[in-house]
C-alpha cells in the first residue's frame, strides 16, 4: 500500500517511556560493563577467558534485568522483548576491554 | 599452546613504572576531562534551543496532525474520523499549513540568500568544529610527546595484522602484537570512554567519539542541520511533503476500535470460546479474497466483515498480552 505501514500496536507505547527505559538499560549496562573490566583485569583474565567472562556476566545481567526491572514481562516495558537481553551488550563490549587492559597493565604488567 | 606459552615466556617484558605514572594514566585522565570540557562548551555555545517561529512551528504541526490521525484514528468513531481526514486532506492540498501559501510551486532561490538556511549551516559548522578539534589536538599531543612508546600489553592476542596499526613507530620486529603504542591506548580511550562519559554527563552528552567520526567524513552538513533540510543539505519542499501525507490519508481505512467489543470481553474474560475470534477471522479472510480489492467498499456495506476484522485485530492483541 503506501508503503509506511503503522503499526497499530504501537499506540499501545509512549515514546517517552520507551526512551527513558532503555536510557536506564544503559546506564545499567555501562557501569557494568565498566566494573566488570576492572574485575577481569584484576583477576588477570587473558584471551578467550575474559572475553567469556564479558558474556556470561552479561547473560546474567540480562537476567537480572529480565528478572527485577521488567518483573519478567518484557513486553510492558520494550518495543521488543528481546531487547533486554541484546541491547548495549556490544557497546559495553568497548568499554569492558578498555577496563580490562588498565586494570590488567596495572597489576599484571607493571609490577 | 606450548608454543604461546613460550613465546609469552620469552616477551615477559618489565615496562618502568614511570610510564606508567607520566603517560598511561595522564592520556586517560586528559581524555576524561576534554570529553567533559568539550561537552561544557558545546552546551554553552548551543544556547537555548532556538525557538521556531509561528509559521515553521504550524507547518510541522499540521503534518504531525495527519500521521497522528493515521495512527490513531481506530480509537474514532467512523463519522469523527470521516470529518478529520476530509479536513485534512483538503487542507494538504490547498496548502492551508504551508509557510507561505502563495509560494505554490514557484521555483526557490537560491538558498545561500536564505538568512534561516545560512544560520543553520553555521551552526552545523560549528558543531563540527568542535567535535574535530580536540581530537586533533589530542592526537597530535600524543603523538609528538609520546610516540613510539611501548604503553601497555592487551590481554587478549590478536593477528600479526594489526602490527602495523598497533605498534606504529615501534621499529621492533618480533615483539608480540599484543604489546601496543600510545596511539593505540588512544583509540582505546577514544572507544571505551563512552560509557564513562555517559554515566558522567548523562546520556545525551555531546562528547562523542562516534559523531567525531561521522563528523570527518561527511564534514560540513552534520545531523544538526535540522529536521527540514533533506540528506542532501536542500531544504525541501514542504508543499511536496504536505501532497504525500495528503495521499497516505486518503489511503488510510477506518476500523472501529471498538468493533464487536462485546465479545472480546467475552472472550477475554473466558465466558466465550476463543475459537470464535479465530472462525471470525476465517470468514473475513474468505470475504477478502472473494471481493477481491475492493475493500473499502467492502467495509462499508457489510457489518459483518467488519466486525470479523476488529475481532481479528483484537485477537492479535490479546495474544501479544499474553505471550
Amino acid at each position: 500500500m503506501s508503503g509506511q505501514q503503522i503499526n497499530p500496536d504501537d499506540a499501545l507505547y509512549v515514546d517517552m517511556f520507551i526512551a527513558k527505559n532503555s536510557q536506564t538499560m544503559t546506564f545499567i549496562r555501562s557501569s557494568y560493563s565498566a566494573i566488570l573490566g576492572i574485575a577481569a583485569g584484576t583477576l588477570g583474565l587473558t584471551n578467550w577467558s575474559g572475553f567469556i567472562f564479558y558474556f556470561t556476566g552479561s547473560a546474567f545481567l540480562s537476567f537480572l534485568i529480565f528478572a527485577i526491572k521488567a518483573k519478567a514481562r518484557p513486553s510492558l516495558y520494550f518495543r521488543q522483548p528481546l531487547d533486554v537481553f541484546t541491547e548495549g551488550v556490544l557497546g559495553g563490549l568497548l568499554s569492558y576491554i578498555l577496563f580490562w587492559t588498565l586494570l590488567y597493565g596495572i597489576i599484571h604488567v607493571y609490577d | 599452546m606450548g608454543a604461546w606459552t613460550v613465546l609469552q615466556e620469552r616477551q615477559a617484558m618489565l615496562l618502568d613504572p614511570a610510564i606508567r605514572d607520566w603517560v598511561l594514566l595522564p592520556i586517560m585522565l586528559v581524555m576524561v576531562l576534554v570529553g567533559v570540557v568539550r561537552h561544557q562548551v558545546t552546551v554553552l555555545l548551543n544556547g537555548p534551543p532556538r525557538k521556531a517561529d509561528l509559521k515553521s512551528a504550524r507547518e510541522t504541526k499540521g503534518l504531525q496532525r495527519g500521521s497522528i490521525l493515521r495512527a490513531h484514528g481506530n480509537h474514532l468513531p467512523e463519522y469523527a474520523f470521516e470529518a478529520r481526514k476530509a479536513y485534512l486532506t483538503e487542507a494538504f492540498e490547498k496548502g492551508t499549513y504551508l509557510k507561505d501559501p502563495k509560494a505554490g510551486n514557484k521555483p526557490k532561490g537560491n538558498v545561500m540568500q536564505d538568512p534561516a538556511y545560512v544560520e543553520t549551516m553555521m551552526d552545523g559548522m560549528k558543531k563540527n568544529m568542535m567535535n574535530i578539534v580536540p581530537q586533533t589536538v589530542i592526537m597530535g599531543w600524543i603523538n609528538f610527546f609520546f610516540s613510539g612508546f611501548v604503553l601497555i600489553k592487551l590481554p587478549f592476542p590478536l593477528t600479526i595484522r594489526f602490527k602495523s596499526m598497533l605498534q606504529r613507530g615501534i621499529e621492533t620486529q618480533d615483539m608480540d602484537v599484543s604489546w601496543v603504542s600510545s596511539l593505540s591506548w588512544y583509540f582505546l580511550n577514544l572507544f571505551g570512554l563512552q560509557s564513562v562519559f555517559t554515566l558522567i554527563l548523562g546520556s545525551g552528552h555531546a562528547a562523542d567519539a562516534m559523531r567525531d567520526m561521522q563528523a570527518m567524513s561527511t564534514m560540513g552538513m552534520g545531523p544538526a542541520a535540522g529536521p527540514q533540510m533533506s540528506p542532501t543539505g536542500q531544504p525541501q519542499d514542504m508543499h511536496k511533503i504536505f501532497l504525500s501525507e495528503k495521499e497516505n490519508i486518503e489511503l488510510t481505512e477506518h476500523e472501529w476500535g471498538l468493533n464487536n467489543v462485546e465479545t472480546r470481553l467475552l472472550v477475554k474474560y473466558g465466558k466465550l470460546p476463543r475459537s470464535i475470534l479465530v472462525d471470525q477471522k476465517k470468514a473475513k479472510a474468505a470475504a477478502t479474497s472473494v471481493s477481491g480489492p475492493s475493500t473499502s467498499s467492502l467495509s462499508s456495506s457489510s457489518p459483518a466483515a467488519v466486525a470479523a476484522a476488529a475481532a481479528a485485530a483484537g485477537g492479535k492483541k490479546k495474544g501479544r498480552r499474553q505471550a
